[in-house]
């Protein structure tokens, strides 16, 4: 799978590439600056893309901004965005246009390699990875509490990590618990929160964070 | 011929009695108007007001047809159209008078009352209803009035006199006759009180004018009255600095003072309100009150004292005596009633003279009112009576034009004597930026040392943490890999739990989204975070200096804590507005208010932190009501940041 890396600290860029090229991926490209990154975008289409929030030259979040561009340019390129820290607000940027493909993550999370390594096959494939940090920040939002309420603690586990971007068999294993009971947690949240179901994965972890991040803010 | 002419005039008769019938019902509308009044306006209920208002409408509306149907005039309605219901904007709020409501009740009603008691028609209305029930309701009661006075005069009269019935019959003919053209004179006397009146634009501004002269006299007036009261002060004064200087008896100083201070602000106000002259406040601060010496007595300039309460005195006395604003205040308390009462009396006495020492009682003897008496300085001129009249009323108009410069010069005497010099302005400014420059560093300081704390308590320990767990897995590693294994796993736990820390820490110091997106998104983000519905409205045109940036994210994020934690409110609003080189934050919850600079810390901290930008911040929290906090720092917008996407 060909990869695209954007990250400006030296050490840190070395030591993504060499994990993620252990684990198969072909990085074609491993960039510093924002319009570096845009160009490497726009012009190799890679597979997906793994991407600092933080870049050169202005050093505020030019990586998100050149990832948003490319996606207007390619819809539904596969971005997966690393962040000292998560904010609400950049997560429903990424969500906003509603394709899947997108990811979102603490730099913590490269620790796990494996996990790491997950989420970006996962995005790549169209889904969606969200940092947990994010999704508990959006199911403490108050404007949807009343529905959320209604939700078992069981039920609050599954919807977490389906706003993750996992799939069923991912929250199985996470929850010990038998693929068909995941199912049936899944239709039952659907229906208390008055979404429609889906099969589809990534619609239904669209759906779920659609309707997480949609209130009247 | 005549029998479709007399049912005419009989027939006017009896509208004219219908029309005296409406006049009793104007009567009656107008009682119920001075009933809706005088609690609407006088105790401020003004939700009595509109309904009654609009109801009686229907009496001069009534008029109006009477008048096209009976009388063949055309009156058409003069009353605005109501105003449309009012329409929520993008957030689903109301907007009206810079507040922002949550159901279209109030700002309806509101918008109802402005439209009735705007409308000049509803007070022309009310004047008609006032005058018309003696005008109109003589015009059209006459005719009636005349036909029942010959039909009694004839009926009673008619045994003692021959010439009743006669007599009786000539009046009731007249009655009749008179009728139909009573009716119009009616329908037009209607017309004139009741058509909509369109001013042209000079006919306004004719208006305006007299009603502009009339209120710069009303003011003039009120500060003659204010300069008269000055008079005894200054005799006080006089007589408090003669027991003083030749008795050695201070004790009145301060009262004296302070009452002097009283009236000169009183006058500064006046001035910047009525004549259109600000005029600061001179005055130092009060000194604070010292702390006790470690002997235990209190020092105050070179003198010890025992109790607290002859140290306040002292002080106090010292304070007032220090500051030149007081010596000049008395200067002013001197010789404001000669050079301010001259300004004033300029217009006042050339109106009052010009009226009612010339023109008046010249007039009045004209018509025969007043004696002759021949009194030579009364109600003449020169010794002549003929041009007092004339001459009278130029002064008058004299006076009402120079009036409004009167009032502007009169400020500016105020100003002359009442303002702070440059120096003492200077003064003040080195007071102030002592006190914030003090503020600002001690605010530093302690952020310094919270960093320095939580970074030792926090990072640091788990980083000493994680070496230690990392050695124990170099001794482990051959001897006991499972062990060694299940200790990787807890260093990496730390590490991640290390970078936790040292990232709120980063939050606590700049939020890294302040940094990359700038103050609007910062806040948004911040409003995001809360738990409590949130909206933000941004209007930045460009970015604002780093520290201003800071400070005012830290306060809006201070007072979005309290809304959450103490106000117990249900959603809270922000708004970030730059307009004139001032940056405004208004930050609306509608919880249970009572926030009181005076009572928490928290808000008088915020309160110094914004004080080193020279910000202000703004209080508005009746207890139950909700609350608003306006925060305004003056800074200016670097260049409009330019869009990376």
């Amino acid at each position: 799978m060909r990869l695209v890396l954007a990250e400006d600290l030296y050490l840190l860029r070395e030591g993504l590439s060499r994990l993620l090229a252990a684990h198969g991926f072909d990085v074609v490209a491993a960039v510093e600056t924002g319009p570096e990154l845009l160009r490497a975008l726009i012009d190799l289409r890679p597979d997906v893309a793994v991407v600092d929030v933080r870049l050169p030259p202005t050093q505020t979040d030019e990586g998100l901004q050149a990832a948003l561009a490319a996606r207007r340019e390619v819809p539904g390129l596969p971005v997966l965005v690393l962040s000292q820290h998560v904010e609400q607000l950049y997560a429903r940027e990424l969500l906003a246009d509603g394709t899947g493909g997108v990811g979102y993550l603490l730099k913590d999370r490269v620790f796990a390699a494996d996990q790491f390594v997950d989420a970006v096959r996962r995005v790549a494939a169209g889904g969606t990875a969200m940092d947990p940090e994010v999704i508990a920040k959006l199911l403490a939002g108050t404007t949807r509490a009343e529905p959320l309420q209604r939700l078992t603690p069981r039920e609050r586990d599954v919807l977490e990590l389906m706003g993750e971007g996992r799939s069923n068999v991912a929250i199985a294993q996470r929850l010990y618990l038998s693929e068909s009971a995941v199912g049936k947690h899944i239709a039952s949240i659907f229906s208390k929160l008055g979404l429609a179901p889906s099969d589809d994965d990534n619609r239904r972890v669209l759906a779920v964070l659609a309707y997480l991040n949609a209130d009247s803010r | 011929m005549t029998t479709p002419r007399i049912s005419r005039h009989l027939i006017s008769v009896v509208r004219g009695l219908a029309l005296t019938a409406l006049a009793v019902a104007e009567a009656l509308a107008f009682l119920l108007h001075m009933a809706a009044f005088v609690p609407g306006f006088g105790l401020g209920l003004v939700f009595l007001l509109p309904g009654p208002i609009v109801a009686t409408r229907r009496v001069p509306n009534l008029a109006r047809r009477l008048a096209g149907a009976w009388g063949g005039v055309d009156i058409p309605e003069p009353y605005r159209p109501a105003p449309p219901p009012p329409v929520p904007g993008p957030d689903g709020l109301y907007v009206r008078d810079r507040q922002l409501y949550k159901t279209p009740r109030v700002p309806a009603f509101m918008a109802r009352l402005d439209w009735v008691l705007g409308d000049r028609a509803t007070w022309r209305d009310l004047r008609w209803l006032l005058i018309d029930p003696v005008v109109g309701g003589v015009l059209a009661g006459a005719p009636a009035a005349l036909v029942a006075a010959g039909i009694w005069y004839a009926v009673t009269g008619v045994h003692a006199n021959w010439w009743a019935v006669p007599l009786g019959l000539l009046v009731i003919l007249a009655g009749l006759a008179v009728a139909p053209a009573l009716l119009w004179v009616h329908a037009r006397w209607t017309r004139l009180m009741l058509r909509p009146l369109v001013h042209g634009p000079a006919a306004e501004r004719r208006w305006r004018w007299v009603g502009e002269r009339f209120i710069v006299l009303v003011r003039l007036l009120a500060l003659a009255v204010l300069t008269l009261l000055g008079f005894p002060l200054a005799v006080l004064m006089l007589l408090v600095f003669a027991l003083a200087v030749v008795l050695g008896l201070i004790v009145l100083f301060p009262p004296v003072v302070e009452q002097v201070r009283l009236l000169a602000n009183l006058r500064r106000r006046l001035a910047g309100r009525w004549s259109g002259v600000e005029v600061a406040s001179p005055y130092l601060p009060r000194p604070a009150p010292p702390d006790r010496r470690p002997d235990g007595l209190f020092q105050v300039g070179r003198h010890l004292y025992k109790s607290p309460r002859v140290v306040a005195y002292n002080q106090r006395l010292i304070w007032m005596r220090r500051d030149p604003a007081t010596w000049r205040d008395f200067g002013w308390q001197l010789t404001d009633p000669i050079v301010g009462g001259l300004l004033l009396l300029l217009p006042l006495g050339a109106i009052g003279y010009g009226i009612w020492g010339l023109a008046l009682p010249r007039a009045l003897t004209l018509v025969g009112l007043k004696p002759d008496t021949g009194a030579d300085w009364y109600g003449a001129v020169a010794g002549s009576a003929a041009a007092a009249v004339p001459v009278g009323l130029a002064l008058a108009v004299l006076g009402v034009l120079v009036a409004p410069a009167a009032l502007r010069w009169h400020g500016r005497w105020t100003r002359l004597l009442l303002a702070p010099t440059a120096r003492s302005q200077l003064a003040l400014r080195v007071q102030r930026l002592t006190e914030t420059r003090a503020d600002a560093v001690e605010v530093q300081a302690a952020e310094l040392r919270r960093i320095e704390r939580d970074l030792h308590d926090g990072a640091q320990a788990r980083l000493v943490a994680m070496g230690l767990t990392l050695g124990a897995i170099e001794h482990l590693l051959d001897r006991d890999p499972a062990a060694a294994r299940a200790l990787l796993a807890e260093a990496r736990e730390s590490s991640a739990k290390a970078l936790g820390e040292l990232r709120d820490l980063v939050r606590g110091i700049h939020p890294p989204v302040l940094a990359e997106r700038g103050l609007g998104d910062a806040i948004r983000a911040l409003a995001l975070d809360t738990p409590l519905p949130a909206e933000v409205r941004v209007d930045l045109p460009g970015r604002l200096p780093s520290p201003v940036e800071s400070a005012v994210y830290f306060a809006v994020s201070e007072v979005l804590t309290n809304a959450v934690k103490h106000a117990r409110a249900t959603w809270v609003s922000v708004e970030l507005r730059h307009t004139d080189e001032l940056l405004r934050i208004t930050v609306h919850d509608d919880g249970q208010g009572g926030a009181d600079p005076a009572r928490g810390s928290g808000l008088r901290g915020l309160q110094r932190r914004l004080a080193t930008f020279d910000g202000t911040i703004e209080v508005n929290s009746p207890a139950g009501g909700p609350t608003t906090v306006i925060l305004e720092v003056p800074c200016a917008l670097s260049s409009p940041k330019t869009s990376t996407s």
